[in-house]
């Protein structure tokens, strides 16, 4: 009833990973959703065991992970795990690594529309906030390689975008997704190495983050949080001068939920990442 | 005396040898996994991609090409599979119907003649890998559906939210036949449509061909059900909510979704509410019956385990 999966497709020096009905409900739910945060995931796996094998116990996620990513390698696919730029909570997504360029896109959106989004993703890394606002990105609709693009097109189509999570809208302006910086991340570094910020701390792309005033060195938010947490006087690991901006808190999933079962009744807020 | 480090990692080192080759020698195909890091295969798809900044329009199969070059076992027609598996699986995450045009324009290109051999291969691998079918529901016009080979349970939605993504539309269809006592005429949904900027006559920018989208892809995928009304003549036609839907959804849900539009709750609408209720009271019994019937009855579908009473 489980057949494992054939040799072709398994790892080849790490240990063989075996995939069940288990591991297959876990990735369409999770390929349904686009992405999903951490604690989410958890309880999407816990459902899955349940479903199927309710008497195993439940495999500690990162290694129930590496399993499924030792047997979708030799797919180009993999689970990989992220964090938001905005409010560092956790997020898994199941990103495609055969193609690596905006050309993954290509299945949903026509010619004039990548290029679309090629304009966006220029504006967005150049910009200081790492948002692009949508009168900018509309203003170059003239420069789109294929057929012509009126402006009125192409709001719907910044708005297919964040349909299919590869933006994000927040007030008019655009970023990009977390997923699609899962995804993207490399792509991204390989085509705009002069442009591009990089976190002083993980050194992970960066596009929203803060930045010294000094010595101009760029932190995602999550990481200052990380790395100033009760430090009263924040100082910049560069350069030593006075951290000016305001120190985030770090991410708790615990505050997270406890605030969330009180919320359920409320609008949903138009900032979340997901 | 126990043995010592050193021989008991020359032991593990030869079994797996060991069960290298037998399993060498058992597969068909007899073909190894291509680099164990996806750092190196990312980077060996790149460094043909782009050149310039702008650059990167390359054909899918210059990336595949070199992410192959790390393993020479790997035919040309595997690669497009995996191609062909990574272009389905965008379409299953936004529940798209696919027809043959589009994947011969996007991923198969040269290897026309291959479709079939490609099509059986991506299709293997979406169900070793993913448990999904990759299903022809028109074998005339060559479309194809991708169907979960998984039950569905009604947990699959967390938190209560849609599990259609290509939401807006089919919510707010589904949305307009409750509010029509659970039919509408196809007069109302165009009546609203037309308010969102969606015509009959006019391709959509995000929905393409909306009056084929919603009188026969939806159809097709069981999500409504599109019915002449009885002794109109000329013929008149209505939706009603299909199995899918009522798989997947509920009254309760898109009474919420209603609600969020207008800025308001649910029972703000009481007689939808009332309605609505009795459809999720209606549900929980059905959900209940059903668990007591899996248990007592041996009749029990191949493939379902007795001990795992949440599958419904």
């Amino acid at each position: 009833m489980q057949p494992e999966v054939p040799s072709y497709m398994q790892g080849s020096t790490r240990r063989v990973g075996i995939m069940t009905d288990v591991h297959r409900r876990f990735l369409q739910l999770l390929m349904t959703h686009g992405v999903l945060e951490e604690w989410d995931v958890k309880r999407l796996q816990k459902h899955c065991y349940k479903v199927h094998d309710c008497n195993a116990t439940v495999e500690k996620l990162e290694d129930f992970i590496n399993n499924i990513n030792s047997v979708l390698e030799s797919l180009y696919i993999e689970i990989k795990k992220g964090v938001t730029e905005d409010d560092g909570r956790p997020i898994y997504a199941l990103v495609n690594l055969a193609t690596t360029s905006v050309s993954k896109m290509a299945s949903d959106f026509a010619e004039n529309e990548l290029d679309l989004f090629r304009k966006a993703l220029e504006l967005i890394i150049d910009s200081e906030t790492g948002f692009a606002s949508s009168t900018n990105i509309l203003n170059l609709v003239d420069q789109l390689k294929g057929k012509k693009m009126r402006k009125k097109e192409a709001e719907q189509v910044l708005q297919k975008f964040v349909q299919h999570k590869w933006l994000v809208e927040k007030e008019g302006e655009f970023t990009l997704h977390c997923r699609a910086i899962l995804e993207m991340e490399q792509y991204i570094r390989e085509t705009h190495p002069d442009a591009v910020k990089v976190c002083d701390l993980c050194h992970g792309l960066l596009i929203q983050g803060q930045s010294c005033e000094t010595c101009g060195i760029k932190m995602h938010l999550p990481c200052v949080a990380k790395y100033f947490q009760s430090n009263s006087e924040p100082r910049c690991p560069h350069c030593n001068d006075y951290w000016p901006h305001e120190i985030p808190e770090v991410f708790d999933p615990e505050k997270e939920r406890e605030a969330g079962i009180s919320k359920s009744n409320k609008k949903p807020l138009r900032s979340r990442q997901h | 005396m126990p043995r010592g480090q050193k021989s008991k990692l020359r032991a593990r080192e030869k079994r797996r040898q060991a069960q290298i080759e037998t399993q060498r020698s058992k597969s068909q195909r007899s073909r190894r996994a291509p680099p164990t890091t996806n750092t190196s295969a990312g980077v060996s798809c790149t460094r043909s991609d782009e050149g310039a900044k702008n650059q990167d329009e390359e054909r899918p199969s210059t990336s595949q090409a070199s992410a192959s070059t790390d393993d020479p076992h790997r035919t040309p027609l595997d690669q497009k599979a995996i191609l062909l598996v990574e272009f389905l699986l965008r379409k299953y995450n936004m529940r798209d119907p696919i027809t043959k045009q589009d994947m011969m324009r996007q991923v198969i290109k040269k290897h026309k003649a291959h479709f079939h051999v490609i099509l059986k291969k991506a299709s293997e691998l979406m169900v070793l890998a993913f448990g999904i079918d990759v299903k022809e529901v028109d074998p005339i016009r060559h479309r194809y559906v991708l169907v979960s080979k998984l039950q569905r349970t009604s947990d699959d939605r967390l938190r209560g939210e849609k599990i259609m993504p290509k939401t807006g539309l089919l919510m707010t269809i589904l949305c307009v036949i409750f509010m029509k006592a659970n039919c509408a005429a196809e007069e109302d949904i165009w009546e609203v449509l037309n308010v969102m900027g969606i015509y009959a006559d006019k391709k959509h920018y995000i929905y393409g061909d909306a009056n084929k989208l919603i009188t026969e892809d939806f159809v097709q995928e069981r999500y409504l059900e599109y019915r002449q009304v009885p002794n109109s003549d000329p013929p008149r036609y209505a939706f009603l909510w299909g199995p899918r839907a009522h798989a997947e959804t509920s009254k309760m849900k898109v009474l919420e979704f209603l609600a969020k539009l207008h800025d308001t709750v649910p029972s703000a609408f009481p007689a939808w509410y009332e309605e609505a209720l009795r459809d999720e009271e209606e549900r929980a019994r059905a959900r209940f019956a059903s668990l007591l019937r899996i248990g007592t009855t041996a009749n029990v579908p191949s493939g379902v385990n007795l001990g795992s009473l949440s599958q419904l």
